[in-house]
């Protein structure tokens, strides 16, 4: 093994899938193996850390390994398979197109021609990788042999600062904080969390207040019928940040009080495992891998009752206790994830290929 | 299917040493206490956990279909060939039609130089005026067609703009107090 590399089809900042592409390049590099991240897109202020994916065929070789970070439809999936090196894939799993046919059909599309690039790895690929069980369940169940686990490098040091002063003067007023951090796209079921927070505000604790903390450009028609459900239910104090730097994100964590999450497909979930860091009591719906990134930490729904899950978070508010034992049980979960070490995972698996 | 899966389920899970059974008795018990006191009715409750998101459609996704209808004809052999493929008849019928025939080969000059050419000139004075205004009708048409396509999809980006206007909105009094704080944290009173 000469140099491990890896393949993107876009990386922007604060996207989990791009944090875990530098934590293992960085890994990697602290260890003496070369290592860069080759991408489709990329912001513009990482033009000097990120090279095209089309200059690849200068840094090829045959003793290379090419991890390729898969979750979407792209021309990459050519470059990735025509490439001499030993390749591997790490799967974070593709939204299921159906979920985009209304708001997004480029997307849909890409979801779809997804699924299908990802069976055309089958028998391609030196090792596929799955950011979580369910991940590599998909794998299993589409035919790939060597499979495995790699758990999602999280780096909770970025959540060691502190609240931004004015943040604290804006939204530390005695109101009830619900937090939900997430791209604002029709899987995550941003409705159902609205409606929650209504029957709550409504019902249990008016002064209360919703952050949705998340990008939504591209998705300006979902985030129009969102605001038109906002309207017509006559919810206050929604606060939609759009995307937001990760100072802000942090201190929106922060001043948190309950984090909702609704979402009816994850590839695994990053926000749950933040909040369980941060101690903020999580209410999530089982969608996915959600079950699997909660292992055991937090309060799990089973089912979507929105009437119900409104009057736990009332009583998540009022009862110290339960919200103690609720944060105690994500810290054990929490260290069981964090003990998994993730570069010796992945060292361990390069080395089988060789 | 997963609605009906989901059912059977029990709404809550949570780790071993929390009562998931005593904290559901006690979200029932508050559940009824709020709606005996008639906050909401269980009617209400209900339309709120029903309501659908109402998407705007996609302009692109508005096509100009019309043209096709209009300008598109069946497929007709006689029109491709000129000509009907007639077939030879046998029987009285036959007969009566090669006699038809012979008596019309009798006519035949005076078809071709007296009728055939004021026939002509009759149809090239008003088969024009007919053709034109076919056409004239079917831009019509597509005129009115086109326009309505449009005045949809300016509507669709006029509600898209609302809501970039609302989010500006939104961002414009969020900055606003944000500069409020950072004011009074620079020259407290």
């Amino acid at each position: 093994m000469r140099q491990v590399h890896q393949f993107l089809t876009s990386y922007s900042y604060g996207d989990a899938i791009g944090n875990e592409a530098l934590e293992i390049r960085k890994h990697l590099r602290d260890r003496g193996v070369g290592s860069e991240i080759f991408a489709l897109y990329y912001h513009p202020r990482y033009a000097g850390e990120i090279v095209n994916y089309l200059d690849y065929d200068r840094f090829s070789h045959r003793d290379n390994v090419v991890i390729f970070h898969f979750s979407i439809g792209s021309p990459v999936t050519k470059k990735f398979l025509r490439v001499p090196d030993r390749k591997v894939i790490i799967y974070h799993n593709i939204t299921p197109h159906h979920f985009f046919l209304d708001y997004h059909r480029i997307l849909a599309k890409d979801c779809y021609k997804g699924r299908l690039e990802l069976k055309s790895f089958v028998g391609k690929v030196d090792l596929a990788l799955g950011d979580s069980r369910y991940n590599e369940e998909e794998l299993r169940q589409l035919g790939f042999r060597e499979t495995g686990v790699l758990p999602l490098v999280m780096d909770f040091s970025r959540f060691g600062r502190p609240v931004l002063p004015v943040f604290r003067d804006l939204f530390q007023d005695g109101r009830f904080n619900v937090l939900y951090v997430g791209r604002v796209i029709p899987n995550k079921r941003l409705e159902d969390v609205i409606k929650v927070f209504h029957l709550f505000q409504t019902l249990f604790h008016d002064k209360s207040r919703l952050f949705v903390v998340g990008e939504y450009r591209g998705f300006e028609r979902y985030l129009h019928a969102l605001q038109d459900l906002v309207r017509r239910l006559g919810v206050k104090h929604v606060h939609f940040s759009g995307h937001i730097p990760e100072d802000e994100l942090v201190s929106y964590y922060k001043l948190s009080h309950l984090y909702l999450h609704m979402s009816e497909h994850e590839g695994f979930c990053a926000p749950v495992p933040e909040s369980f860091h941060l101690g903020i009591p999580v209410l999530a719906f089982d969608g996915g891998a959600v079950e699997e990134t909660m292992n055991g930490g937090g309060m799990l729904l089973r089912r979507k009752s929105h009437l119900e899950t409104a009057a736990l978070m009332d009583r998540l508010r009022r009862d110290d206790k339960l919200r103690n034992a609720v944060v105690a049980s994500q810290q054990r979960a929490l260290e069981k994830y964090l003990s998994r070490r993730t570069g010796q995972i992945l060292l361990d698996s390069l080395q089988r290929l060789s | 299917m997963a609605e009906e899966k989901q059912k059977d389920q029990p709404f809550l899970s949570a780790s071993e040493d929390i009562d998931v059974e005593a904290i559901m008795a006690d979200i029932q018990k508050k559940i009824e206490e709020k709606k005996d006191a008639g906050l909401l009715k269980q009617s209400e409750i209900d339309d709120i956990v029903d309501m659908e998101l109402l998407p705007l459609p996609d302009f692109q996704e508005v096509p100009n279909v019309y043209e096709n209808h209009l300008y598109t004809r069946p497929l007709d052999e006689s029109l491709i060939l000129g000509f009907e493929i007639e077939q030879e008849r046998t029987g009285l019928k036959g007969l009566v039609k090669r006699l038809l025939q012979k008596i019309r080969r009798l006519f035949l000059p005076l078809i071709r130089f007296a009728i055939r050419p004021a026939l002509n000139d009759l149809a090239s004075r008003y088969g024009t005026v007919v053709f034109q205004s076919k056409e004239y009708i079917k831009i019509l048409h597509s005129a009115l067609n086109n326009m309505i396509v449009e005045a949809s999809k300016l509507k669709i980006e006029e509600e898209m703009l609302k809501t970039k206007i609302k989010v500006l909105e939104d961002k414009i009094e969020f900055i606003e107090n944000r500069e409020r704080a950072i004011e009074k944290k620079i020259y407290p009173s």
